[in-house]
Parts: structure tokens; C-alpha cells; sequence
């Protein structure tokens, strides 16, 4: 086709769209809205399968550090005094440690015994109430309570099945903050220590160092500690930021200067504030050589622990024996979860997948025979004007490109319209039309519970990328082409002889 | 005489009216010279539409030959059909036919879209037959603000406007009061006169035919009379009566004072 007949063909379509304005208007309307449904659904669709793909991720994420965490501390048995034992205050001390029984803390340092610190106190405010801030492991329950190391030395020789004993000395330092506590009309004073940093003696022997997850892995700058080393420390971010220093830089620790060899993200929040550093060395400058707070066996493998664990008891009743068994069972039972919701998600994702299909088919289908429907009807309308036109000269061709124009003109205005109406309101259609977006039914609850974990994501919403504009753009072309094809070959084939007909 | 421009034999049209047949041409035969301007009249269903579509080549003959300048059409494929009516063929309608939604220079444009690739010539083009129908400076007027005349007059040189072999004009009058009737009328005897544009014109108004130059009685598909009109007299400047000189604009012979504006039925016998 020429470029002349070619503008006089859109010239004459606009007009003819333009002539009927309430006609045109209406059909616009309609037409634009099933274009604005036919692209939010595959917004819609795109927002599940991303709101899905971000859950599965983040599933699998934590599955998998669940798995590592699992893997990591399955052979780990936490010892320290039981509750029981430590009793209340300062008690429990005097009765396991055979030390002096007076004073408050811990008896070799005594009370208060350095300036601007709360020194080494364990027992300051009774075994249960401040053992988090003793930390312990993430998952030891948080009690600490002095040990004779040499007391429990027996245990490596007399039970079989142990890889290693590591001994440990958790020593919190920060202010004694005094506060006037009322309730229910009693009040009191209640000194607490709000803990600045704390202090994590581990033996760095190569054995344990190389072997057994006793120090942070995730160093962000400079090295981990290493096997033998001393008079250094590896700080928290937390640390870092307290002492004002870096890799390389040396702090003083309760008077003592440490060199810091590395930085770590902790991985935990009881982690935060823990600073490493040899066993030996956290006990000289406590000036609690001979103690520890608590230890962790590590049975030679995961199916013994249990074993081990009861063997440990029995030997020494007064220690609380902690396995992670139980806390294993929670976790496959977590892993079980996520992996059911995970497949949820994936049959919910393809269900509404194969739903957006068939919607997006009729849609299809509805538009083009609106299309279809108004054509013939303007191309009956102008029955008497095609006839004048062929009885003028105009060929088949420029007959049925005039009526295609039309219908593809007419679809492409109505295609901007939809997508001006989708761009407001994809979430709702697509809300509207699919079962539901994201992670229905089913899966809600289970995904209520990954949330929890703030872990997953927000829900996807639906939106129009200039990808769906483009597609709903040549689609609504397509549309207009094929709704308007028969109508068009129906305009070339009326006979020009109709421009004669006088009724 | 002229070369004969349009020469038909034997031509038969049957079409189906629902599932009777109807045979609206029967071994028709009729030759047209060029430039000459001719009336077909013949009572409703006479087949003039009929015969007028087949000439213009938008109705094809059941059979027979229609040879337009020696070609014969009758046999052509639309795809080149068209071609002969864009430009050999000049519609003149009852109703006008205009294209509500374009101006009058836009509808006389229309023919000539498929050959004069210039728009800026075919407006020029458009303008200048505007002008020769006497419709200069309402170009711009869509057919809703012409009076009827106004709009035969777009139509007419919307029909002259790729310089056609033939005019064909079915009932051009039917639509108009008497004033317009001759206007149209004389328009037409003067494009005759000036560029010798052959005109077949059906119609039923025996004033306007009696001022072509050949009148055919058309009845049951068949020329069954053919008679003289006054246009073949002023064509000759001769009057018809006395055989004094006349001239296009007299309306009565000046020598034996007859007039020269027949008024009475041509086929009235």
C-alpha cells in the first residue's frame, strides 16, 4: 500500500471513530476494560509467582541455616550448675565452687572489687533473673554459674563416646544501675548490671579451634582467632564500636591490653556484645584462674549424644545437661513446615496460574467479538458509503485496510484506556480474578508463621512493567485485527451497486 | 461522428429477487459515441439503473459484450474493475452520496487518492473543480451545511475528478427543486460542451432529458424508443424549427421565436 491512501485511510478512520462520539465512547469503555483485565492478570500472575519465588527463597534460607544450625550443634551438650544447685543469690556459689562463701560475686574477686565495673558477678541478682545477660550459648538457657574446672576434668576419661570438652568463662563488665522498682505497693532497689561487653574465654587449642564450632564464623574484617594465640581478641561489630577499634588496634580489657585481630557479625543476639579471647587469658584478668561458668561436650557423633548426655549426669547430678535434641525435633518439625509450605505455595502458584489462562482466554475472546460486534454493525451502517466508495474507485484492499484501521484504531485507544484503569487498578482485578494473590488459604496460616520470623517478604502487588504495557500495547492491536477481519472482508465485498439503493 | 466509446450486444442481466428470478437486460444493444450526452428514462424497473450499473462497471452482465474503448469489461475481475471506474467513470447519485464526516474538497479528493500521490495537488486539483462547479470558498464545508444543490455540485465534481471518459448520473435531479434541477442540468450540458466528457444521465424528468441530445426509452429491459433532444440543437447552434443560428444561452430561436425549452413528455405517444 502507497503512503497517500495510506493517510487518507487513518485520516478517514479517526473521523469515523470521532463522528459517534457516545458510540465510540461506550465502546472504549468496554473495550478498555476488559484490556485492563487482560493485563492485571498477568500482573497478577507475576506478583503471585514473585511473592511465591520470595517465599521459597526465603524458606529455603532458613531451611537451610536451620539444617547447618542443626548439623553444627548436634553433637553439643551445654553443662553448667543446675538451678537448682545455684539456688538463689549467692548461695548456690559457695556450695559448688567449695570457695569462700561470703561477699557478693564471685569469691576470688570478691565484691566490686574494680572500679567502673561490676566485676565478675555471676550470682548478682539470683541464677535466673540476669543469666541472659551471662549469655552462654544461644540456646544453654542462659544460667551461669562458676565451676572448678578441675572438678569436671574426669569427665573426658571416664565417658566414652566425647570428642572434646571445651570449658568456657563468660564474664559480663558494664554498670551497676540502681533502679527504684514499684509493684502492686511494694517497692524495692534492684541493682542490675547493664552489660557493655562480655568477656568469652575458650581454650584456642588446634583440636578445638580447627574442629568444633566454638568461635564466630562470619569474621567481617581481619582473621578469626588462632590456635595458641594470646593476648588477643576478636571483637563483635558491637565490640568494635564500644572500644572505638579496629583490626590491629589494642584495647584494654579489665586493665589488660589486647590486640584485635578480627571483627564478626554476630550470629545471634546473645552474641552482640561477646568478645573472645583464650581461656587462660579471660581467667587472669577475672582473676578466676582455676574457673569456668560452664562447659560443652561434644559427643564423637550426633546418635550418641544422647547417650553421652545421661552418662554426663550421671557422673556429676548437680550439672543442668543440655542436649539440642529437643531443640532438633523443632527444627525438622520447623523443616517439615516450610517444605509443605513450599509446596502449598507451588500448587497455589499453579493453580492460579492455569486460572489467569482461561480468564485471559475469554477475555481474548470477549474483546475481539466486541470488536467483531461493532464493526459489522458500522460496516451495515455504511452499507450505502462503502458501495459510493467502490463506485468511486476505492480497491477491495483500501476498503477492508479502512475498516481494519478502524477496528485496530479503535482497540489501541481502548488498549491505553485499559492500561490507564490497570496501572490504578491491577491489585484490585487481579485480586478480584485470581485466587488470591500471594499465599491464600492454605498457606496463609503457615506463611503467618514464616512471617513471624520476619523472614519472608511483603506480599508482591500486582503492577504493570513496561514490559506488560508493550504486550497489552501490540495485543490490543492484534485484537483490533483479528475482531475487526471479518467485518473488514465484509465492507470489500459489499457490492458498490449499494451506493445506488435509495431507501 | 465521434468514435463510438461504448459499444454493447446482446447484453443480459438476470438477478435474483430472493429465489425469483428477474431479468432486468434482454439482448440489449446500444452504442455510445463519444461526448455524447444521453438520457435513459423508461418506467420503475425498466432496468435503467440496472443498465447504468453495468456500464459503469460496479454490475457485471449475466452476458453479452460491454466494450469501453474497445475493451471489454464485462468479462474483468473487480481487482481491475475498480481501476476502470476510478478512471474512466464519473458517479453522479440521486442522494449525493457525499461523505458526511469529510469537507467538500476532501470528498472530491477521494478518487483521486489511489492516483495523485501529491496532496497538496490533489487539493489543488479539488479546489479547482469546486470552483468550476461554482462552489468556490466552500471547500471547507462538510455536506450538512450544503443545500442539496450545493452537494450534487461536490458530487459532480467529485465525479470529474480524475478528468473521466464518462459521467454516469442516475436521477441527478431526483433529489432537487426545479431551480437547482436546471442548474444541475445545465452544469452537466456545459461539462458536455466544454470537455466533451461523455454523460449517460437516467432519469425520469422529462424536462432534464429533453436537454440532452439523446433520449432512450428503456422498458422491460429493452430500448424500445430512442428520440433527439434539444442539446444535439444547441451542440449544432442550429434551431431544430426554422434551422436559424442559435446559441447555447438563447431560450427561444431568435428567428422563428419557438422556444427552445421543451417542456412537454418526449415519449408521450
Amino acid at each position: 500500500m502507497r503512503k497517500e491512501p495510506f493517510m487518507g485511510i487513518i485520516n478517514r478512520a479517526i473521523r469515523n471513530i470521532s463522528r459517534r462520539k457516545i458510540r465510540a465512547l461506550l465502546v472504549i469503555i468496554a473495550l478498555g476494560f476488559s484490556m485492563a483485565i487482560l493485563v492485571s492478570i498477568p500482573a497478577g500472575v507475576l506478583a503471585n509467582q514473585q511473592t511465591a519465588s520470595t517465599a521459597a527463597t526465603n524458606l529455603s534460607n532458613i531451611i537451610t541455616q536451620t539444617s547447618a544450625a542443626i548439623n553444627q550443634t548436634s553433637t553439643q551438650i551445654d553443662c553448667n550448675l543446675a538451678p537448682s544447685f545455684s539456688g538463689f543469690g549467692f548461695s548456690g556459689f559457695g556450695a559448688n565452687s567449695g570457695g569462700s562463701g561470703s561477699g557478693s560475686g564471685f569469691p576470688p574477686s570478691g565484691s566490686g572489687g574494680r572500679p567502673g565495673g561490676g566485676g565478675f558477678t555471676p550470682g548478682q541478682f539470683g541464677g535466673g533473673t540476669v543469666g541472659g545477660q551471662f549469655g552462654g550459648s544461644a540456646f544453654s538457657g542462659g544460667q551461669s554459674n562458676p565451676m572448678n574446672e578441675s572438678l569436671y576434668t574426669d569427665i573426658n576419661g571416664t565417658i566414652s563416646g566425647i570428642g572434646t570438652v571445651e570449658p568456657i568463662l563468660q564474664a559480663s563488665e558494664g554498670q551497676n544501675v540502681t533502679r527504684d522498682l514499684s509493684f502492686n505497693g511494694y517497692s524495692r532497689t534492684i541493682t542490675t548490671l547493664e552489660v557493655e561487653y562480655t568477656i568469652e574465654g575458650i581454650p584456642l587449642t588446634s583440636d578445638l579451634v580447627n574442629n568444633y564450632p566454638v568461635l564466630p564464623t562470619n569474621i567481617t574484617e581481619g582473621s578469626n582467632l588462632q590456635a595458641g594465640a594470646s593476648g588477643e581478641v576478636l571483637l563483635s561489630e558491637n565490640n568494635s564500636a564500644y572500644f572505638n577499634a579496629g583490626v590491629g588496634d589494642t584495647i584494654t580489657v579489665l586493665n589488660q591490653p589486647f590486640t584485635v585481630v578480627g571483627i564478626y557479625s554476630p550470629a545471634s543476639v546473645s552474641q552482640t556484645q561477646t568478645l573472645y579471647m583464650n581461656l587462660s587469658d579471660a581467667q587472669t584478668i577475672t582473676n578466676n584462674t582455676g574457673y569456668i561458668t560452664s562447659f560443652k561436650v561434644f559427643a564423637t557423633s550426633s546418635e550418641t549424644v544422647t547417650q553421652v548426655a545421661s552418662a554426663i549426669s550421671t557422673l556429676h547430678p548437680e550439672l543442668t545437661v543440655t542436649t539440642d535434641q529437643t531443640r532438633l525435633n523443632q527444627l525438622q518439625n520447623l523443616q517439615t513446615t516450610y517444605n509443605s509450605e513450599l509446596a502449598t505455595a507451588q500448587a497455589s502458584n499453579s493453580q492460579t496460574y492455569s486460572t489467569a489462562v482461561e480468564e485471559i482466554a475469554i477475555v481474548v475472546v470477549a474483546t475481539s467479538l466486541i470488536v467483531l460486534f461493532v464493526m459489522l454493525y458500522t460496516v451495515k451502517e455504511r452499507t450505502k458509503e462503502i458501495g459510493t466508495l467502490k463506485a468511486i474507485g476505492f480497491s477491495n484492499s483500501v476498503v477492508m485496510s479502512q475498516f481494519m484501521l478502524e477496528g485496530i484504531l479503535l482497540s489501541i485507544i481502548a488498549g491505553i484506556v485499559g492500561i490507564a484503569i490497570g496501572s490504578i487498578a491491577a491489585p484490585t482485578i487481579s485480586s478480584l480474578l485470581l485466587p488470591s494473590v500471594g499465599l491464600g488459604g492454605g498457606a496463609g496460616a503457615g506463611v503467618a508463621v514464616v512471617s513471624g520470623t520476619s523472614r519472608i517478604g511483603g506480599l508482591s502487588i500486582a503492577t504493570l512493567n513496561p514490559e506488560l504495557i508493550l504486550i497489552l500495547f501490540g495485543a490490543s492491536v492484534l485484537l483490533g485485527a483479528l475482531g475487526s477481519l471479518y467485518p473488514a472482508w465484509r465492507a470489500a465485498k459489499i457490492r458498490p451497486a449499494e451506493a445506488m439503493k435509495y431507501e | 461522428m465521434s468514435k463510438p466509446v461504448l459499444q454493447i450486444s446482446n447484453l443480459n442481466k438476470t438477478y435474483m429477487l430472493g429465489k425469483r428470478p428477474v431479468q432486468a437486460l434482454t439482448n440489449l444493444n446500444l452504442q455510445v459515441n463519444q461526448g455524447e450526452f444521453i438520457a435513459i428514462m423508461g418506467p420503475s424497473g425498466s432496468g435503467k439503473t440496472t443498465l447504468l450499473n453495468v456500464i459503469g462497471c460496479i454490475d457485471k452482465a449475466t452476458n453479452g459484450q460491454v466494450l469501453l474503448d474497445g475493451i471489454d469489461v464485462s468479462k474483468m475481475p473487480e481487482n481491475q474493475l475498480y481501476k476502470i471506474r476510478r478512471d474512466k467513470m464519473g458517479f453522479v447519485f440521486q442522494t449525493f452520496n457525499l461523505l458526511p464526516y469529510l469537507n467538500a474538497r476532501e470528498n472530491v479528493e477521494l478518487p483521486m487518492e489511489g492516483k495523485i500521490k501529491s496532496k497538496d495537488e490533489r487539493k489543488k486539483r479539488a479546489s479547482e473543480l469546486l470552483a468550476m462547479v461554482g462552489l468556490s470558498g466552500r471547500e471547507n464545508h462538510r455536506p450538512q451545511r450544503l443545500s442539496a444543490g450545493e452537494q450534487q455540485r461536490v458530487a459532480i465534481a467529485r465525479a470529474l475528478a480524475n478528468n473521466p471518459a464518462f459521467i454516469l448520473a442516475d436521477e441527478p435531479t431526483g433529489n432537487l427543486d426545479s431551480q437547482n434541477k436546471q442548474e444541475i442540468i445545465k452544469l452537466l450540458a456545459n461539462l458536455n460542451l466544454t470537455h466533451g466528457t461523455t454523460i449517460i444521465m437516467v432519469t425520469h424528468d422529462t424536462q432534464a432529458a429533453n436537454h440532452t441530445e439523446r433520449m432512450l426509452l428503456l422498458k422491460d429491459g429493452k430500448i424500445i424508443k430512442e428520440k433527439e433532444g434539444l442539446h444535439l440543437a444547441k451542440k449544432n447552434n442550429k434551431c431544430p424549427n426554422c434551422g436559424a443560428d442559435i446559441k447555447l444561452s438563447d431560450n427561444v430561436c431568435p428567428i422563428c421565436q419557438k422556444s427552445l425549452t421543451i417542456t412537454d413528455e418526449p415519449f408521450s405517444s
